[in-house]
């Protein structure tokens, strides 16, 4: 029973990492005329002089060779008969396994209206089985030193598990019970709601929130899921009851949306024995979720206010609806988002903290969901530099499609990307993430197979082609959560734009 | 249950701790570089200043010109960072095992060679960076100040411990480019510091390329005693803090036992009793069946001078924080005088094996392989010292933990501070008998 008919294995082989050039500018040291028999040791200490007179040549970055090939994890793929997508990679260099259990449909699965609903029952799902009550459900998982938790995102509900090996078996028992059979008993919603409320209160006191919730709103509207939060708002969380937490289990929690993604040491006999066991008897494909509404981007700029009085600095963020995860522009964007914003060496990063120290940190990304999501670029900049900070934004964000990236950068960016992907794979978590990026978009699970070489073939053409689509500069949405009393006069002499101010719970009205 | 990490550790005749791991599993190595320097080697007027030395140690250096630090990691697919404590400084490098030779000259070259392009702009734009960590981590915060403002109760003004690591506004101001040049010298020397090199590199290989990069930086003067005060508080201290919050929240923190020693382990046992799980004491009292905290947390901090029990909880809206404190005492009285189960206990040690063994899972980065050698090395003077760390915990008992409770939390003095909206002093704690503080 239940032992699955495989329908592919995709064994992903070595990956040659040894394309990309290195040494950027630089000359090389020859590694083999070095100083190495001659070394100076001990020197004296409180001398004037920190070098001795038999030093080596300091001056030559030493060279580096050639990338050692990554060999991507070997990924066994198959299908239970109850309709569970099973996805194996075993490791057993430390006697741990991690999983997750995904289920299609997250916030975009329910009205905007009934926002925070995904997220809620996620919650709710260890808050009590047929069996066992919360308390015993957390004792046991306790008691097995495991972590189990459950989130929901926009395009997704998941459940994680980490876990010592010898105790895998109790654990996926505990986490099949939970996810199968949930009581919901309706103390505990209420408990949880009000939890939920109470967090919704304390959001509201985070500068950095407040600005991620306007941003959201001022993209996608109050009635698109992808433009309220996911917790959802004090009026939605207390118009939620116990049906529709039962409603949305039953269309979303079943093995026809579910894929389990397992990493660590066990095998693929002793795992199918397992899920036979903890998962026996489940059934149901479930409802598939219908694709959110595709949202336009916004056709003109508006710096939006949202006031927090007496604010020490003010967070911003600029950005616009942008892509999808199946976007065909994939590498050329991120590649242009690594320069613009998507490492230190970055020209935000750069600009505004390393130039001018106007901020601890800036940055940028494409969050690419199952319909377009939003480009954003981001920094906590000081009170009184918010207007010079805003305008470095914007300039940075037109010199991409003004001017080529130089060769230089560009290469750094790419090597970054490419030569990076080694450190992406070292937990056992960070595997399991790296497949459930894949999974949740339907993307192959070849996908790492061929980073290299998608890194590696944009050039500077195909760069300067997606910031014109995708980042015109005139028609982005600039939100800034900050001192209005102190910013709101000099963001409307920059002459960027009108200046809205948002108040919460107020639709959004343009001047 | 064990866990080990296997190593060889030698030293350069400059004083040079050396700490070589192999782990082949991926083509990656990271270089690992902790200091014994940090806030608590700070001098009156100039907190902050350890924590801004170690961001203008990304700024270049002899051989290095300004951005090429990160510039040249980036291009070989390498990310760096950097963080300083109370008790120390570290930085590290996760690098293709490629690119080993290259992170070596780089941590080499600002080890050695810092001064020579030293320059007040770096200096400054620094400062405002930092000036700018500081508004975003704490300024611009709720609840923000309240780690620094118990600090500051827990410790008299003359204990390394009193002041916070980011330090204050004022003197970050002050730091000079003279203050730069004495802390390297002081402190930034190889006898100072400790390197750990872990990940898919050979013994061999790495003695070779650190005698050829570190071999000839001269040893630093000996490092200056640091006077540490008595830490003993007279009585309770109630201290009371409006901020831009909605819901109060009361931290409470106790002198405790200093880090890697067995009561240290102790009282992390006990905070998990108290607060890991629904079924922990704290947590299933006030936030589960009354309902009146949002959010309850319990954690040891053992540090090399001292350490800190703290007890944090959030009230619901409109909760005095007079019900969570008295919750508190209460719930500590009953656990001296009922004992701690065998099954508390265990729930807690198991959570605790896990954790270590899946904090082998990395080589590089914040809690990485190499990270913990040079914390071992320096903290216990043993880089392997990780299967000991678990033993202790281990080896922690019912008895002991209602024991910890008894002889450092039960009767003892306290720093009890209530953050609470502004206006609204009347939901502290204290009995409206705190000092009110800003």
């Amino acid at each position: 029973m239940n032992r699955g008919a495989m329908l592919m294995v995709a064994s992903w082989t070595a990956v040659s990492l040894a394309g990309c050039s290195v040494g950027m500018n630089y000359e090389s040291s020859d590694p083999a005329s070095g100083d190495e028999g001659s070394v100076t040791m001990g020197a004296q200490a409180g001398g004037g002089g920190r070098r001795s007179a038999q030093a080596l040549d300091r001056s030559q970055v030493p060279a580096v060779g050639e990338p050692r090939s990554l060999d991507l994890p070997e990924i066994q793929d198959y299908t239970l008969e109850s309709g569970m997508r099973v996805i194996l990679v075993e490791r057993d260099a430390l006697p741990l396994v991690s999983l997750e259990l995904q289920f299609r449909g997250g916030a975009t699965a329910h009205p905007a209206a009934q926002a925070g609903l995904a997220a809620l029952t996620a919650d709710m799902v260890d808050e009590g089985s047929e069996s066992r009550s919360a308390l015993d459900i957390a004792d046991a998982v306790d008691l097995l030193g495991a972590s189990l938790s459950s989130t929901a995102g926009y395009d997704a509900s998941q459940l994680r598990l980490s876990v010592l090996r010898a105790r895998f078996p109790e654990a996926l028992g505990i986490l099949a019970d939970v996810v199968i059979h949930p009581s919901f008993p309706e103390e505990d919603l209420q408990r949880v709601v009000r939890e939920r409320v109470a967090r919704v209160v304390q959001r509201s006191d985070v500068p950095a929130a407040l600005a991620d919730d306007a941003f959201a709103r001022v993209l996608y509207g109050d009635d698109h899921p992808y433009g309220v939060s996911l917790l959802g708002s004090r009026e939605s969380l207390e118009s939620l009851t116990r049906d529709d937490v039962v409603a949305y289990h039953q269309a979303r929690y079943k093995p026809g949306q579910a894929t389990l993604i397992v990493v660590g040491d066990v095998t693929r006999e002793d795992l199918d024995a397992l899920l036979g066991d903890a998962f026996a008897g489940w059934t149901g494909s479930g409802v598939d979720a219908p694709a959110p509404a595709v949202v336009a981007s916004n056709a003109t700029r508006t710096i939006y206010l949202v006031d927090k009085p007496g604010a020490a600095q003010s967070e911003v963020r600029v950005g616009r609806v942008a892509v999808a995860r199946d976007t065909d522009a994939y590498y050329p964007l991120s590649v242009m988002n690594t320069v613009l914003g998507g490492s230190f060496t970055s020209r935000l990063n750069s600009k505004l903290r390393e130039e001018k120290g106007y901020t601890y940190g800036a940055g940028s990304f494409f969050d690419m969901r199952r319909v377009p999501g939003p480009f954003e670029a981001s920094a906590a900049v000081a009170t009184p530099v918010t207007d010079s900070a805003v305008v470095d934004f914007v300039a940075e964000i037109e010199r991409l499609s003004r001017e080529a990236v130089p060769a230089t950068e560009l290469e750094r960016a790419k090597n970054y990307m490419a030569l990076r992907l080694p450190q992406r794979f070292e937990s056992l978590d960070d595997v399991v993430r790296r497949v459930s990026e894949l999974v949740l978009y339907d993307v192959s699970l070849d996908f790492y197979g061929g980073y290299v070489d998608g890194v590696q073939g944009v050039d500077e053409a195909d760069v300067r082609r997606v910031a014109d689509t995708l980042l015109p500069v005139g028609a982005m949405a600039i939100v800034i959560a900050g001192d209005r009393a102190v910013i709101e006069e000099p963001l409307k002499a920059l002459g960027l734009g009108p200046v809205v101010v948002l108040e919460p719970g107020r639709p959004i009205s343009q001047e | 249950m064990d866990v080990h990490i296997p190593y060889t550790q030698f030293t350069l005749p400059n004083g040079l701790n050396v700490i070589v791991h192999r782990d082949d599993a991926l083509p990656v190595a990271s270089v690992n570089v902790w200091y014994h320097v940090g806030s608590k080697n700070e001098k009156p007027g100039r907190t902050g200043f350890a924590h801004l030395f170690e961001h203008i140690m990304f700024e270049g250096s002899a051989n290095v010109p300004e951005g090429d630090f990160d510039n040249l990691l980036e291009s070989n697919g390498g990310v760096n960072n950097g963080s300083t404590s109370n008790d120390r400084t570290n930085y590290w490098e996760n690098i293709p095992a490629n690119a080993l030779e290259m992170a070596l000259w780089l941590e080499a070259d600002r080890m050695g060679f810092l001064l020579e392009t030293m320059t007040q702009e770096k200096l400054d734009i620094q400062r405002d960076v930092v000036k700018n960590e500081r508004r975003q981590g704490v300024d611009n915060q709720p609840y923000g100040l309240a780690f620094e403002t118990v600090y500051e109760n827990l410790y008299p003004a003359d204990h390394p411990y009193h002041w916070p690591v980011i330090g204050s506004m004022d003197d970050l101001s002050a730091a000079t480019l003279d203050d730069v040049k004495d802390f390297f010298r002081t402190y930034y020397a190889p006898n100072n510091a400790s390197l750990a090199i872990a990940g898919d590199v050979s013994e061999t290989q790495v003695r070779r390329l650190v005698e050829k990069y570190f071999g000839d930086i001269p040893s630093g003067p000996p490092m200056p005693e640091i006077t540490v005060p008595d830490a003993t508080l007279d009585g309770d201290r109630n201290v009371v803090l409006e901020d831009a919050v909605q819901l109060p929240r009361l931290y409470v923190a106790w002198h405790a036992p200093k880090g890697y020693t067995d009561d240290d382990a102790v009282m992390d046992v006990l905070s998990a009793v108290l607060t890991d799980g629904k079924s922990s004491r704290l947590f299933k009292r006030l936030v589960y069946d009354e309902q009146v905290a949002q959010d309850v947390s319990a954690f040891q901090n053992g540090q090399e001078l001292g350490g800190a029990f703290w007890i944090i909880a959030t009230a619901k809206p409109e909760v005095s924080l007079d019900r969570l404190s008295t919750a508190i005492r209460e719930e500590l009285d009953r656990l001296v005088a009922e004992g701690v189960t065998a099954e508390e206990r265990e729930r807690a040690v198991n959570g605790v094996e896990t954790s270590f063994v899946r904090s082998l899972e990395r080589v590089g980065g914040f809690g990485g392989k190499a990270d913990r050698l040079n914390e071992y090395h320096f903290m216990t003077g043993t880089p392997g010292w990780v299967r000991h760390d678990l033993a202790r915990f281990q080896r922690v008992t019912s008895d002991a933990v209602a024991q910890g409770a008894r002889t450092w939390l039960v009767g003892k003095p306290a720093v009890w501070l209530s953050v609470v909206p502004r206006g609204r002093t009347d939901l502290a704690a204290s009995d409206g008998q705190g000092e009110v503080s800003r």
